[in-house]
């Protein structure tokens, strides 16, 4: 006999689906946008979209994986939509008005202001890095990148970032 | 004259699919509905439409431009029972024709998806493809008709938004 | 993980949407639907007709038609892949 549909099968609704993995489509968003009504716009549309296709999804790690995926692909969307933050090189990035120092929590609205004004690329490999803790081969497989430009994208985005806060006096070299 | 040209052309729009459909019915009874109905002329002037060289539009694009017309009807609805087995046997019956035949059928138990993909040949070369796609709340006939490759219709799925179906190491 | 990495890790930690997302979301999603073409091309049709006449016309005719194109095949392609995932299934 053939196997159940593959929602049946991983036990769960839309409704546990959306419960599960909001914060996380949220957040994907809104560290990539810098704005949370943005973010709930892009949110709404991804579990939308996810809806329409929920037949296709096969186990609860596809879930989340497709929700990353997806998520990222919108946001990239919205954020070329919106144009609110021109696309710059990684040397022409801002720098922050203020200088807040390690623990402060301004250095975190720094930083997220920061890694708003990233091109699309960069930004989105530390925001699947740091916040949700994925491997470069994780990170290239919902990008569809290789592993060696998302590393790339790492390596210079935090060096980066590095500099422009210890210029300020900031951290550590 | 005027009058034989008109009967003409709506005898030529009423088969423009390979079969009929013979669904509308079920529209009033679903929560969501396509009906999409696109010739030959309509493919034709919507492939100048697609990017070249964006790769899924250039796949689409060199799909479409062999085929003659594409006929889908699908629903969704909100509960069980609101299509019968009925509904597809008069499109199946159709497809019982000597032109026709099943290469794939797909048959769960009571409570799960069915699907069968019917070929048409004639003088050994694909002219069309039926794909029936049934659950409890969904059911999609679809029609193209052309020398369609399959394996590169199925390919295309993984694109257009929707991740491929890969799951992460 | 230096002392960047950390930070970047408090900035970056997972925030909630506001109150009633997930409600508004499974509400939504239980509107019946009728396809309706992207809100991008509502106003790119506005403007192309505005701006085009007879030639803009034609332009949104032809967004319209490849829209329609691209849902017959996400429609078609998806009821295949499915088919396909079971025979290769059952094959096993």
């Amino acid at each position: 006999m053939i196997a159940a549909l593959r929602v049946e099968q991983i036990g769960c609704e839309f409704d546990e689906l959306v419960r599960e993995h909001q914060s996380m489509v949220f957040s994907l968003a809104c560290h990539f946008l810098h704005d949370r009504e943005a973010a709930e716009e892009v949110g709404q549309e991804v579990f939308m979209s996810l809806h329409r296709n929920l037949a296709t999804i096969q186990s609860p790690a596809h879930a989340a994986f497709w929700l990353k995926k997806v998520t990222v692909q919108r946001s990239i969307d919205e954020a070329r939509r919106r144009k609110r933050r021109p696309q710059v090189s990684l040397e022409q990035v801002a720098e922050p008005a203020s200088s807040p120092a390690p623990g402060d929590p301004m250095l975190g609205e720094t930083l997220r202001r920061l890694i708003a004004t990233l091109p699309e690329a960069p930004r989105a490999v530390i925001i699947l890095r740091y916040q949700e803790d994925l491997d470069p081969s994780e990170i290239a497989e919902i990008l569809s990148m290789p592993v060696g430009t998302v590393k790339s994208h790492l390596q210079r985005s935090l060096t980066l970032l590095r500099e422009k806060l210890i210029r300020r006096g900031v951290g550590e070299a | 004259m005027r009058g034989f040209m008109l009967v003409a052309v709506c005898a030529t729009a009423l088969y423009a699919q390979q079969f009929k459909f013979n669904l509308d019915h079920l529209a009033a009874k679903a929560s969501e509905s396509v009906d999409l109905s696109l010739n030959g002329s309509t493919l034709q002037f919507a492939a100048k439409f697609f990017d070249g060289k964006d790769p899924d539009e250039a796949k689409v694009k060199k799909l479409i431009s062999s085929i003659e017309g594409i006929y889908i009807k699908s629903f969704e609805f909100k509960q069980d029972g609101a299509w019968s087995p009925a509904d597809l046997d008069s499109v199946r019956n159709q497809l019982r024709a000597p032109e026709w035949s099943r290469i794939v059928g797909v048959k769960g138990g009571e409570g799960s998806e069915n699907a069968e993909v019917y070929l048409r040949s004639e003088k050994g070369k694909v002219t069309g493809v039926a794909i029936l796609y049934s659950q409890p709340r969904e059911l999609t006939v679809v029609n193209i008709i052309g020398p369609i490759d399959l394996e590169q219709l199925a390919a295309l799925s993984g694109h257009f938004g929707v991740p491929k179906v890969k799951l992460p190491k | 993980m230096d002392w960047l990495e950390q930070e970047l890790k408090s900035a970056l930690v997972r925030k909630e949407p506001s109150p009633g997302f997930s409600a508004r979301v499974s509400n939504a999603a239980r509107r019946p639907r009728i396809v309706a073409w992207p809100r991008w091309m509502a106003a790119a049709a506005a403007a192309i007709l505005i701006a085009g006449g007879a030639a803009g016309y034609r332009q949104y005719q032809g967004m319209v038609a490849k829209e329609k194109v691209m849902l017959a095949m996400r429609i078609a392609s998806g009821k295949l892949n499915r088919i396909q995932e079971h025979v290769m299934q059952v094959s096993r």
